[in-house]
C-alpha cells in the first residue's frame, strides 16, 4: 500500500521529469562492457559430453513447492539450473507447470537461505559445525524418555519418511506429528466414510456437468495443474458439448470466475443446497434411493432458497441440468467443509454424486500404494492441537520440525508460540528463518529442493501409483547446508550404527531401497546399474499397485444439517480466508515472483486485502482503499478494502500466506496474517479446525490508501471500443444449456 | 521542504543524466576497424604465438621450433564455437596438457603463472573483451558451419570477420565495432551457400533471430 501523502499532482511532475530522463539515456550506445565481466572456464576437462556452454540440457525430478507431486524437468546451464518445466511423461502434471511452480527456482537461489548450522545463545543464533551440531542432538537425546520426543512435519512420503519413522522408533517415540495448515483433511474424512476412501480420483474430462462446492480445483486445491488439463479437455467436449461448469462458493475464486453459472450461498448452507438439489431432481422425475429421499424430503425448493439465498429458479435448472446431461461431477472443496458441520456439508455433496450415478462414471478408486512406508503421511490441522496439548502439559521435552510452519499458521488462541518455551530443546530443519525455526534451539540448514535427494509419493494419482524421484539439479549453492535425508541417516547412525553405516549418504540409501523393490517398480527383467540410470533419467518411477474398494453406492446415514447459522449481531461478516493459488499457506511468501505476480481476481500485488461486497461496503461507508480493523474474538488486523462483487454480501474475505513477522526480506512485513485472527472453532465429526467458521466485525481507521494493483477502475478504460464488453448475469441466456 | 528536496534531486539526475548523454556520440555504423579498450589479462596471453602463422624459414626442417606461430586452430582451444551458441574458454587442463610436455618454455613468467592457477586448482579469471548486450544472441555454431564448414574458408578469415586480426595479437582486443548496424551491414551481403555452389544468400534480417 503507497501512504496518500504523496499528492498526486507532485506525483505527475515528478513522472514527468523522470521519464525524460529515462528517454534520454535510452537513446545512448548500447553497452557493451568490453573487458568487465569476468569468464571462468573449468580447470579439469573430463566434463560429460553434453556440458557443452551455451547448450541447456534438461534432468528430471519433482517439484517440492506444494504437494501435488508434479513432475519437472530443469533446465541446466553451465551448470546452473535456469528454469523449471513440466515433464512431458508425467501423468500428474503432462509437461505443463503452474506459476508457484515456475517459481521454485527463486527457493533455491533465495539470498535469505540458512547456511549454517545455528546454535541459540541468547536472542542470537551462532554458526557452528555439523558434527558439534550432530553431536548436541545425540547428547540432549540421553536420558530422555522417547515419549518425550516428538517429531512435527507437513505432509510427507519417500525413503526419507522412511528414515524419519526408523529414527522415530529407534528413539523409542510414536509422536509423529503431520500437520498442514490448509489441507483438505474435512473432505479427505467425509470421502472415507462415504466413498471408503480418502480422495477418489476425479474425472472432469469425462463429466458433462461440473457443480463444485468451493473447490478451486484450477487455483490452489489438491492438483491444480492435473485438474487444469483435465478441465481444457472438459471444456473441448471430446464427449459430445461443452462441459457446463457451475461454481456455488461465498467468495469467488478463480474457478468460479471461470464457471458459466457462479452462484454466491450464504456461507454454511452448501450441504442444504446439496440436498435441496436432490429433493429437486426427485421433483423433476429422478428415481431416488429411499435413504436419500427421506433425508431430502424437508429440503423443497422454497425453504432451501431461504435457507441458501439461492433462487427457486437457479435450484430447479440446477436440478434439470444435472438430470439431463449425464454423466456429471459434484465435489466437495474448501467452502463446503470448513465449517463446524463441514463433515455434513461433504457428506450430503457425496450423496449428491450417488444419486446422480457419478461414481464409477466421473469419480472412481484411487490406487494402493504398494508399499504402506513410503505413502504419504498427510497433514492435517488436528494433530497441531494434540501436540500443543502435549507440550502444555509437558509431556515434550525434545522437538524435531520440519516443513511446517505452526507459529505463523495455527490459530492464535492455541498460543504454540508461548507454549514452545515449555520444550527444552527445540531442533528445526528448515531453508529460511520462519517463524518456528526462529523459536528454535538449533537449526540444522537444508538443502534446497533442486540440490537434494528423495523421493515421495503425492497425495493424489491421477493413474496408477506413482514414486516420484529428487534430484539435484545442480552443484549445492551453499558448502554447509545438507539434505534432510542425509541429517537423518547421521543422526540414525547414532542410534543404529550396524543396521545404516553400510550407507554411505541418503543417495546410497535411497539408491540400495530402490534396487531391492526392482520387481515391483518395472524392473524385474534389468540390470540394476541400467534400472537406475533410467529411473533417474525418467524422474519418476510406476509402481505395480491396484485400485482400492470403493463403495458404489452412498449411504444417506447419519446426514443431518443444522438450520444456517443466526445472525450474529456483534460479529456480522463471515470471515472466509482464501487460499490464493499464488500464497497457499504462506511458505513460499519469500519468493518475489509470487508477490509480484497479481492475484488472479484482484489483481492485488505484494500485500494483503479485506474483500468486501459493494453493498456492504456501502452500507458501512467503506471505500476501496480504506484501511479497516478487521477484529474477531480471536484477534485483529488493519487490512486496505477491496470492494468485489464476486462475494457474498455477509461475507468478508481476506487471503492467507502473508503477514510474516520473519522469513526474508521478501516476506517479512508485507500484508498481515489472517491465520492469526481464526477462531478455534472445529468441524464436529473430525475435530478439524473449521476454517470459515470465523466470524468478525470492522471498523473504520479513518487512515486510506492507493491500493496496489494492475487492474484500472471497474470495466477499465477502453477508450469506448468493446474490447470486453459486460452484461449482468440475470440477462444471460442460459437454457440452452439445458 | 521535503517536496522541494526531492523535485531537485531528481532535476539534477536529469541533468547528469542529459550530460552523460552528450558525452556518448553515437557510434559510426560503419565496417572500418574500430579498437576496443586493451583489457589487462591475468595470464597476457599470446595468441600470435599460438595461432600465428609460422615462419616460413621454420618450414623447412619440422623438428626447429617454429619461431613464428604454430598455426593452432582457433577450436582447438575455443572447442564450443563449432556446437554451441558460445565458442568456450578452454579448461585449464588443456593448457596445461601441452605445456607439461613443453619445458623449454616452462620457467617463463606466464607459463609459470599459469602453474601456479594449475597448482592451486583455481579457475583462470579471464576478462571478456567481446562483450554484447543480454537481448542479443549470437550464435558462433551457425557462423561457423556457414563458413568454416560449408564455404571451407580458413578458419583465421571466419573468426576474423568479427574478431579481427586475432592471430597476430598477444592478448585479444576487439577490432570491430560488433554494433546492430556492423552485424546487419553482413547480412545484407550475399554470401555463396557453400564452397562449390554460385548460390548466393543473405544473412537474415528478422529481428527475433538476434533478439528473442
Amino acid at each position: 500500500m503507497i501512504e496518500n501523502s504523496f499528492n498526486r499532482r507532485d506525483f505527475l511532475k515528478v513522472l514527468g521529469w523522470g521519464g525524460a530522463a529515462v528517454a534520454l539515456t535510452g537513446c545512448g550506445n548500447t553497452s557493451v562492457q568490453d573487458g568487465k565481466e569476468i569468464i571462468s572456464s573449468y580447470v579439469e576437462m573430463d566434463l560429460p559430453e553434453y556440458a557443452i556452454p551455451g547448450i541447456s540440457v534438461y534432468f528430471n525430478s519433482t517439484c517440492a513447492q506444494c504437494d501435488a507431486g508434479c513432475n519437472i524437468a530443469g533446465r541446466v546451464r553451465e551448470g546452473r539450473v535456469l528454469k523449471v518445466e513440466g515433464n512431458p511423461a508425467s501423468t500428474i502434471n503432462r509437461g505443463k507447470t503452474c506459476g508457484l511452480g515456475q517459481a521454485g527456482v527463486q527457493a533455491h537461489y533465495n539470498p535469505d537461505r540458512i547456511r549454517e548450522p545455528l546454535l541459540r545463545n541468547g536472542n542470537k543464533g551462532e554458526a557452528i559445525t555439523w558434527d558439534k551440531a550432530l553431536g548436541l542432538i545425540g547428547e540432549k537425546l540421553n536420558g530422555v524418555k522417547g515419549d518425550e520426543i516428538a517429531f512435527l512435519t507437513g505432509g510427507v512420503s519417500g525413503h526419507s519418511k522412511v528414515l524419519l519413522s526408523n529414527y522415530l522408533e529407534a528413539l523409542g517415540s510414536k509422536n509423529h506429528y503431520a500437520y498442514e495448515a490448509v489441507a483438505p483433511s474435512v473432505v479427505r474424512a467425509a470421502n472415507k466414510k462415504a466413498y471408503g476412501v480418502e480422495m477418489p480420483r476425479l474425472h472432469l474430462d469425462k463429466a458433462k456437468v461440473v457443480l463444485s462446492f468451493g473447490a478451486d480445483f484450477l487455483g490452489a486445491w489438491v492438483s491444480p495443474v492435473h485438474f487444469s488439463q483435465q478441465y481444457a479437455q472438459f471444456r473441448k467436449a471430446s464427449n459430445g458439448g461443452r462441459g457446463v461448469l457451475v461454481q456455488v462458493e461465498s467468495k469467488m475464486t478463480l474457478t468460479g470466475a471461470n464457471a458459466d453459472r457462479w452462484l454466491a450461498i450464504r456461507p454454511g448452507t452448501e450441504g442444504i443446497l446439496a440436498l435441496g438439489i436432490i429433493n429437486a431432481l426427485g421433483v423433476a422425475g429422478l428415481s431416488l434411493p429411499a435413504d436419500a429421499a427421506a433425508v431430502s424430503r424437508a429440503y423443497d425448493a422454497e425453504r432451501v432458497s431461504r435457507d441458501t439465498g439461492i433462487s427457486v429458479e437457479q435450484i430447479t435448472k440446477l436440478a434439470a441440468l444435472l438430470k439431463e446431461r449425464s454423466p456429471s461431477l459434484v465435489i466437495a472443496g474448501s467452502a463446503a467443509e470448513g465449517y463446524a458441520h463441514g463433515s455434513q456439508n461433504a457428506a450430503a455433496v457425496a450423496l449428491l454424486n450417488s444419486v446422480l450415478g457419478n461414481i464409477g462414471k466421473t469419480i472412481d478408486a484411487p490406487h494402493k500404494v504398494p508399499f504402506p512406508q513410503v505413502d504419504v503421511t498427510k497433514g492435517n490441522r488436528s494433530s497441531i492441537q494434540a501436540l500443543n496439548d502435549g507440550i502444555a502439559a509437558g509431556q515434550i521435552k525434545v522437538l524435531f520440525n520440519y516443513g511446517a510452519n505452526p507459529v505463523y499458521s495455527a490459530p492464535a488462541s492455541l498460543k504454540f508460540k508461548d507454549n514452545l518455551s515449555k520444550v527444552s530443546f527445540k531442533v528445526a530443519f528448515a531453508h529460511y528463518m520462519d517463524e518456528t525455526a526462529v523459536e528454535a534451539d538449533l537449526v540444522l540448514p537444508l538443502d534446497s529442493a533442486l540440490e537434494d535427494w528423495g523421493t515421495s509419493v503425492p497425495e493424489y494419482q491421477s493413474e496408477g501409483a506413482q514414486l516420484n524421484i529428487h534430484q539435484p539439479l545442480m552443484e549445492k549453492l551453499h558448502a554447509d547446508t545438507r539434505g534432510l535425508g542425509d541429517i537423518l541417516l547421521a543422526l540414525l547412525k547414532q542410534r543404529k550404527a550396524d543396521s545404516y553405516n553400510d550407507f554411505e549418504d541418503f543417495y546410497s540409501y535411497m539408491q540400495a531401497a530402490v534396487l531391492k523393490n526392482k520387481s515391483a517398480l518395472g524392473g524385474a527383467a534389468i540390470e540394476d546399474y541400467p534400472f537406475w540410470e533410467g529411473t533417474l533419467s525418467k524422474g519418476l518411477l510406476a509402481m505395480s499397485s491396484s485400485a482400492e474398494k470403493m463403495s458404489s453406492k452412498v449411504s444417506a446415514a447419519g446426514l443431518s444439517l443444522p438450520a444456517p447459522a443466526e445472525q450474529d449481531g456483534a460479529y456480522p461478516l463471515q470471515l472466509i480466508p482464501y487460499v490464493t493459488p499464488n500464497m497457499r499457506d504462506g511458505r513460499h511468501a519469500n519468493q518475489p515472483w509470487l508477490q509480484e505476480s497479481p492475484d488472479p481476481l484482484t489483481t492485488i500485488v505484494w500485500d494483503s486485502w479485506a474483500e468486501l461486497h459493494p453493498k456492504t461496503a456501502a452500507k458501512l461507508d467503506i471505500v476501496e482503499g480504506d484501511i479497516i480493523e478487521v477484529a474477531s474474538r480471536s484477534g485483529s488486523v488493519k487490512v486496505q478494502a477491496y470492494i468485489f462483487p464476486g462475494i457474498h454480501p455477509d461475507v468478508i474475505s481476506m487471503p492467507l500466506g502473508n503477514g510474516h513477522t520473519t522469513m526474508g526480506r521478501w516476506a517479512k512485513d508485507i500484508g498481515v496474517n489472517t491465520f492469526g485472527i481464526l477462531d478455534q472453532i472445529v468441524d464436529k465429526d473430525t475435530g478439524e479446525l473449521a476454517i470459515n467458521e470465523t466470524r468478525v466485525k470492522i471498523s473504520k481507521s479513518g487512515k486510506r490508501v492507493i491500493v496496489v494493483k494492475d487492474e484500472g477502475f471497474a470495466g477499465g478504460n477502453q477508450d469506448g471500443k468493446k474490447i470486453a464488453v459486460k452484461t449482468s448475469t440475470d440477462k444471460v441466456e442460459l437454457s440452452g444449456e439445458v | 521542504m521535503h517536496r522541494f528536496l526531492s523535485l531537485s534531486i531528481l532535476l539534477v539526475g536529469l541533468f547528469a543524466n542529459a550530460g552523460s548523454y552528450a558525452a556518448d556520440a553515437p557510434p559510426s555504423i560503419t565496417t572500418a576497424d574500430d579498437l576496443g579498450p586493451v583489457v589487462a589479462q591475468p595470464i597476457e596471453f599470446p595468441h600470435n604465438r599460438h595461432a600465428g602463422n609460422r615462419n616460413p624459414a621454420d618450414a623447412a626442417d619440422p623438428s626447429v621450433p617454429a619461431k613464428g606461430g604454430m598455426e593452432i586452430n582457433c577450436m582447438y582451444c575455443h572447442t564450443y564455437a563449432r556446437r554451441s551458441i558460445v565458442s568456450g574458454i578452454p579448461p585449464l587442463r588443456k593448457c596445461i596438457g601441452c605445456h607439461q610436455s613443453l619445458p623449454s618454455v616452462r620457467e617463463t613468467p606466464r607459463i609459470k603463472k599459469l602453474f601456479e592457477y594449475w597448482d592451486a586448482q583455481k579457475a583462470i579469471p579471464w576478462k571478456k573483451v567481446h562483450d554484447l548486450p543480454d537481448f542479443v544472441r549470437f550464435n558462433h555454431e551457425r557462423h561457423i558451419e556457414r563458413f568454416y564448414f560449408k564455404q571451407g574458408k580458413p578458419v583465421q578469415e571466419v573468426c576474423g570477420y568479427c574478431h579481427g586480426d586475432v592471430k597476430n595479437m598477444t592478448v585479444a582486443r576487439r577490432q570491430k565495432p560488433i554494433t546492430m548496424g556492423w552485424c546487419v551491414s553482413c547480412h545484407e551481403k550475399n554470401h555463396p551457400v557453400d564452397a562449390k555452389s554460385t548460390k548466393t544468400t543473405h544473412g537474415p534480417h528478422d529481428c527475433w533471430q538476434c533478439h528473442k
